[in-house]
């Protein structure tokens, strides 16, 4: 194994730390034209550090699935640069091949054969010496918790099973990278919660995972930093709560005593003291007041202390931080642009 | 301890995959399948055998004097197993290219693709378990010829050189049906496709009756016919003698002035089909953007 070019990553603080490392994804300036000129990726930059969890998200016909088909070399790029585990995916395909596991975005499993004979299929193709494949195999099907129906064909599986096997199919050469394309789309929560536990075992474990989803709450339970695509382009990037901040905006809701008249003298004394700054929306409800503001939370105590003051009685408080739903909407909503430079270094202005 | 067990993933690593392992996965991989399914197997053998059995009980009167001119008496069932022989091969032949489409809809050919597999070795490996599955299958014919009456007059080394042209009368159409599979990638149309030109194929051919019994438009595309030379060839090691009408030789003696000619057109066709085969597959497993 010397001159491997990969390096197992023991512990999180080692993470996102590229320094002397080949990233286990890079990609500068990647476009993809498809003959009849469709430009399916037109700009594409992006470097995945090895152990890292990451998300890739974008709405549908983004041009997620077509970066993760150049990267698994299904497609050549038709310019820019893009190296996988450090190897070039145009001249050194074979070697990507080698280094990468693929669960693609609908579930291919052989139907007519069983779990392990799929599994064992996956192992001979990724050159798995037959002295490890029983072994491995065993393990599989126990890591995706199929040990008990091994031994049945896969076509009867439901569609949380064939997943599993697709995903156990797509680790029988512990790569040090896998692609994860959609891989929960259409499952119920359960079989959904079951292979988030099985992919942050695989990431715990050392191996680099790029994800796409359409669910951010995936995103976010799983995803250490995210890329979000956009028309072919990366609009946004960061970890889930450093997007969450760029987009800017806390909520928080007041419940006061004595309704809509309160209300409306609770939002003068927050007026009166000045509590919030002038990019803050207070907006009068029937139960109290909801506030939209970039620092919701750390004012929440002057709001009280002036509330209280003001002779005003709190019934109920809640800070709500953004969802990832509102860091999708917002950047991929045509209007607002905040797309950052690399990293968090720009900001979105209304933040202090 | 290897390196993979400390880190929980195999790294990059050189290749382990050779190219007689990877033929031997897919090879593995399709016979299991076919296995798997022992009904489409005997399926695929059902026409055929009902054509011998309906054949030499409907026709067998009419036909044996036709088949008879001249020459020593031979029974129809025995003229007819070597023509049942070669229907096994195009029947199961076309089911080459459902099994190829079956995989790229159900993403195993993708996921193929994304394999450090040799790709010539992948579909080497799939057709030599799909030929394989036809040898045996005219075996069977064979077996069941000759229990029901039919004779092998060049014996088990006859066999066996049936055997060889069925392999070499099923790459063609073997190839066909993986042109039309990667060209429409839809099951129905290759099945379609594959038993539509079937019958045609075997009914404008020496299959059933002797070239001079047939009528003259017949005749002329009987000699177009491939399925004329896989028959004549088998047939020729059937009777023990030249059948072969379409194309006169004398040169070589006996079978050989049959076998000579038939094996090389069906050589001919299947370099030139095959060919045709292996650069529709290669640009349909092409990373190229199209």
């Amino acid at each position: 194994m010397s001159g491997t070019t990969n390096t197992s990553v023991s512990s999180s603080t080692e993470k996102g730390d590229g320094e002397g490392k080949t990233a286990a994804i890079l990609i500068e300036g990647l476009k993809l034209t498809y003959s009849d000129g469709t430009e399916a990726v037109k700009d594409v930059t992006m470097e995945v550090p090895q152990g890292e969890f990451f998300g890739f998200l974008g709405p549908n016909g983004a041009g997620k699935t077509t970066t993760i088909k150049v990267l698994v070399t299904l497609l050549q790029p038709t310019g820019g640069r893009v190296e996988v585990n450090g190897f070039d995916v145009k001249s050194k395909a074979q070697e990507v091949r080698e280094s990468i596991g693929y669960m693609p975005q609908e579930t291919s499993v052989d139907e007519e054969l069983t779990a392990r004979e799929n599994i064992r299929f996956a192992c001979r193709a990724y050159g798995v010496p037959r002295e490890r494949r029983a072994e491995r195999i065993d393990e599989l099907l126990e890591l995706v918790d199929l040990a008990d129906v091994g031994d049945k064909k896969s076509g009867g599986f439901s569609g949380g099973m064939k997943k599993r096997l697709d995903a156990a199919m797509a680790l029988v050469h512990r790569p040090s990278l896998v692609f994860l394309d959609e891989p929960t789309t259409g499952l119920d929560p359960k079989a959904r919660n079951e292979l988030w536990d099985y992919f942050e075992r695989i990431n715990e474990r050392g191996t680099t995972v790029l994800l796409t989803t359409q669910y951010l709450e995936e995103a976010d339970h799983l995803c250490e930093r995210l890329a979000v695509i956009r028309d072919g382009g990366i609009v946004a990037r960061g970890s889930p709560s450093e997007l969450k901040r760029r987009v800017g905006v806390e909520f928080l809701d007041v419940d006061v005593e004595g309704g809509r008249d309160t209300a409306r003298e609770a939002a003068e004394v927050l007026r009166g003291e000045g509590i919030f700054g002038g990019d803050a929306s207070v907006e009068v409800t029937d139960r109290g007041l909801s506030i939209t503001a970039n620092d919701a939370r750390s004012r929440g105590s002057r709001l009280m202390v002036a509330l209280d003051d003001a002779g005003i009685q709190v019934t109920g408080f809640d800070v709500r931080e953004p969802t990832l739903d509102d860091v999708f909407l917002a950047v991929t909503d045509d209007e607002t642009d905040v797309s950052g430079g690399e990293d968090a270094g720009s900001r979105q202005g209304g933040s202090e | 301890m290897t390196p993979g067990a400390e880190s929980g993933t195999d790294g990059v690593r050189l290749s382990r995959n050779t190219f007689a392992g990877d033929f031997w996965a897919n090879f593995k991989r399709w016979t299991v399948k076919s296995t798997r399914n022992p009904f489409f197997l005997f399926l695929s053998l059902i026409q055929p055998i009902i054509f011998l059995v309906l054949f030499t009980q409907v026709f067998g009167g009419v036909a044996t004097g036709a088949i008879n001119s001249g020459e020593a008496s031979v029974s129809y069932t025995t003229y007819l197993v070597p023509a049942i022989a070669m229907q096994v091969a195009l029947a199961a032949a076309a089911s080459s290219g459902i099994g190829l489409v079956n995989d790229m809809e159900e993403g195993m050919f993708e996921k193929v693709l994304v394999s450090p597999m040799n790709r010539t070795a992948v579909f080497l490996g799939k057709t030599a378990s799909e030929l394989l599955l036809i040898l045996i299958q005219i075996g069977i014919i064979l077996v069941l010829g000759t229990v029901l009456g039919g004779e092998i007059a060049t014996g088990f080394a006859g066999a066996i050189g049936i055997m060889a042209v069925g392999f070499l009368f099923s790459v063609w159409f073997v190839s066909l049906s993986n042109i039309l599979a990667v060209v429409s990638r839809d099951q129905e149309t290759t099945a379609l496709g594959a038993n539509i030109i079937q019958f045609p194929l075997l009914f404008i051919s020496t299959a059933f009756l002797p070239l001079d019994a047939l009528p003259g438009w017949i005749q002329t595309v009987a000699g177009f016919n491939p399925v004329t030379y896989g028959v004549d060839a088998a047939r020729a090691l059937v009777l023990g003698r030249d059948v072969m009408t379409v194309i006169e030789l004398n040169a070589f003696g006996g079978i050989w002035d049959t076998l000579v000619p038939a094996v090389s057109v069906l050589l001919v066709l299947d370099v030139v089909v095959g060919g045709v085969a292996v650069y529709v597959l290669k640009s349909a497993t092409s990373s190229s953007v199209r």
